[in-house]
């Protein structure tokens, strides 16, 4: 990891004003609808996507489709060093974002006459960390695989046809069909299922499968970076 | 591995002159692309060989699309090449001993618009792992050493002009005092009084021993600071050129003289040689006036040559400078014909450096 590169990249996001103004509106908004419906506790904020989205898109191609990385590149920074300090980056920051609204829900829940308890709070607060960072890594993934903002197509894209697949697969009875369809959308949509886990309602094996998804989507993403070539010769 | 440490290998090699260290090696270096629809390859680099010795000033020059920004992808180790090998003091050209002792300046400078000038050079301060302690310092020496005020190095670099970001770029370049620098275009689109300065600066490098390697269309800046150039077309090097200064190559001068004196070319030839100049040809004009080409060994050569011919008698109005050899590399390249300058062979077949690899 590199501490200049987290912080750079840090700066970076909170100096694009489109991109904070869409983080308020998927920090704030579910807030409010909590305030508006304190009888729907803390599954309002149901979840950490549209923040890590927001913070997360672009996170490699953007560099690579303005041109910057040649300049970092040329400094002695291994690339594994920069996809992971992207990495690390983004899900810090969606992490403590995430956090700080699970908080201020408790608040308002609190102050609505709506309490929840605090063991819950703490375990949905860790369950969204986990979320974030296997979002974060399939960005990062996703990201090295093209330029600029293509991320959060292939994110979408994956969505729908996980879907897809899944409707077809009820549709038709066919249940290899719908087990692709599950696995592309446990892909872009992890289940911690760590609330159950914490119960003695559910596995291990959620939270194992949420963890190895990040690793291997980390890996693909270090890996296909290390390959990469600058597009420096554009003009020959 | 800390900058200092960078072994030199021990090797034998069978180049013109004697290296002190291996400096940039660069051995059949080939690269291809597919273009087009059909996928048809060609190549961008097609079995280049040259040797950039440790402190010299080496030019690459070509026309567009000759592969010199290719071969400048390849040494920075932002390309895979095909075949061949590069080594830079016996490293590969990606490991990153080699880039802590690295500067580059590319042609359009591409950084975070939001950074203020300041802010950016901080930031590649601390990518190229110098000590934290003497940042700001070190930061505000680069900013003063490239003409850019403390005010400027405070703004957000999206407002600075495209002159000032390559100055800045410059700066960042020369953090750290590195050992390589490879520049790219780095007067494009800097006003004259950055010119000059880019060209001191140029000076200083070859001054203090740093290997720099330059891409320039503007052959008269290459002429003046570099020690050998090589000239790249349709991805091969066709010649490298030796250019050290006062080496026996000359400097062509174009005289022209008012009619009224009595001049002849044994005058010319008589007054060419006391000022320790060469005597080419003369032409009359009708108007009695006339026009003849000298070579001079440098500016002070010129200098005599033109007092020389002045005391001679001869109603000197005009003096030009002849095109240079480069630019003649380039006329002769355009005309098709092989360059009419002696060329250094470019032969080159460096032992194999262990431990090394691209």
């Amino acid at each position: 990891m590199n501490r200049e590169l987290v912080i750079a990249f840090w700066r970076q996001r909170g100096s694009a004003a489109f991109r904070m103004a869409f983080l308020l509106l998927v920090f704030g908004f579910p807030l409010l609808m909590t305030a508006a419906m304190p009888g729907g506790g803390l599954g309002i904020v149901r979840d950490a996507v549209g923040i890590t989205m927001v913070l997360a898109a672009g996170m490699i191609g953007q560099d690579v489709s303005s041109g910057v990385l040649q300049l970092l590149f040329a400094r002695p920074v291994r690339r594994s060093e920069y996809v992971l300090s992207r990495w690390l980056s983004v899900a810090v920051a969606a992490g403590a974002i995430a956090v700080l609204q699970i908080a201020l829900a408790w608040l308002i829940l609190n102050a609505r006459g709506a309490p929840q308890e605090s063991g819950m709070v703490l375990l949905t607060m860790l369950q969204r960390v986990v979320e974030v960072i296997q979002i974060t890594a399939v960005m990062a993934m996703f990201s090295s695989l093209v330029n600029g903002v293509g991320d959060l197509g292939l994110w979408f894209a994956t969505t729908v046809v996980g879907g897809i697949l899944q409707l077809a697969a009820q549709a038709k009875g066919w249940g290899w069909v719908g087990r692709v369809g599950a696995e592309l959308n446990r892909i872009v949509g992890p289940d911690v299922g760590l609330v159950a886990l914490m119960r003695g309602t559910g596995g291990w094996s959620d939270l194992v499968t949420t963890l190895s998804i990040a690793a291997l989507a980390l890996l693909i993403a270090v890996v296909l970076v290390n390959r990469k070539e600058l597009s420096y010769a554009t003009t020959g | 591995m800390p900058a200092s440490s960078i072994a030199v290998p021990q090797a034998v090699w069978h180049d013109a002159a004697p290296l002190m260290t291996p400096g940039i090696v660069v051995e059949n270096l080939t690269k291809t692309y597919r273009r087009g629809f059909s996928g048809e390859r060609f190549h961008a680099l097609n079995t280049v060989s040259l040797n950039v010795r440790s402190g010299e000033v080496f030019g690459v020059i070509g026309p567009n699309g000759a592969g010199k920004t290719t071969l400048f992808g390849c040494l920075l180790g932002f390309l895979r090449p095909d075949a061949g090998r590069i080594t830079i003091d016996g490293h590969a050209p990606d490991d990153l001993a080699v880039r802590a002792v690295t500067g580059y300046l590319p042609e359009r400078l591409v950084l975070d618009r939001w950074m203020t000038g300041f802010g950016f050079l901080a930031y590649h301060h601390a990518l190229a792992r110098l000590p934290a302690a003497t940042r700001r310092d070190d930061c505000a020496a680069a900013l003063a050493r490239i003409g850019l005020d403390p005010e400027a190095g405070q703004r957000a670099v999206r407002s600075y002009s495209r002159g000032m970001l390559q100055r800045l770029g410059l700066a960042q370049a020369l953090l750290g005092s590195p050992r390589f620098v490879f520049l790219d275009e780095p007067a494009s689109g800097v006003d004259p009084a950055g010119v000059v300065l880019f060209r001191r600066l140029l000076g200083d490098l070859k001054g203090s021993g740093v290997t720099v390697i330059l891409n320039s269309h503007q052959l008269e800046q290459v002429e003046r600071v570099c020690n050998r150039v090589a000239f790249v077309k349709g991805g091969r090097v066709e010649a490298i050129e030796t250019l050290d200064a006062g080496s026996a190559h000359a400097r062509g001068l174009r005289i022209r003289w008012a009619a009224g004196g009595a001049v002849t070319a044994e005058l010319l030839r008589t007054a060419a040689e006391r000022g320790g100049a060469g005597f080419v040809e003369a032409t009359q004009a009708d108007s009695g006036g006339g026009a003849g080409r000298f070579t001079a060994r440098d500016d002070e050569g010129a200098a005599r040559l033109l007092r020389a011919l002045i005391e001679a008698g001869v109603p000197v109005v005009e003096a030009t400078p002849d095109e240079g050899r480069l630019e003649r590399l380039f006329l002769s390249d355009a005309a098709a014909s092989p360059p009419p300058v002696s060329v250094e062979a470019t032969r080159f077949m460096p032992p194999a450096v262990p431990g090394s690899g691209s």
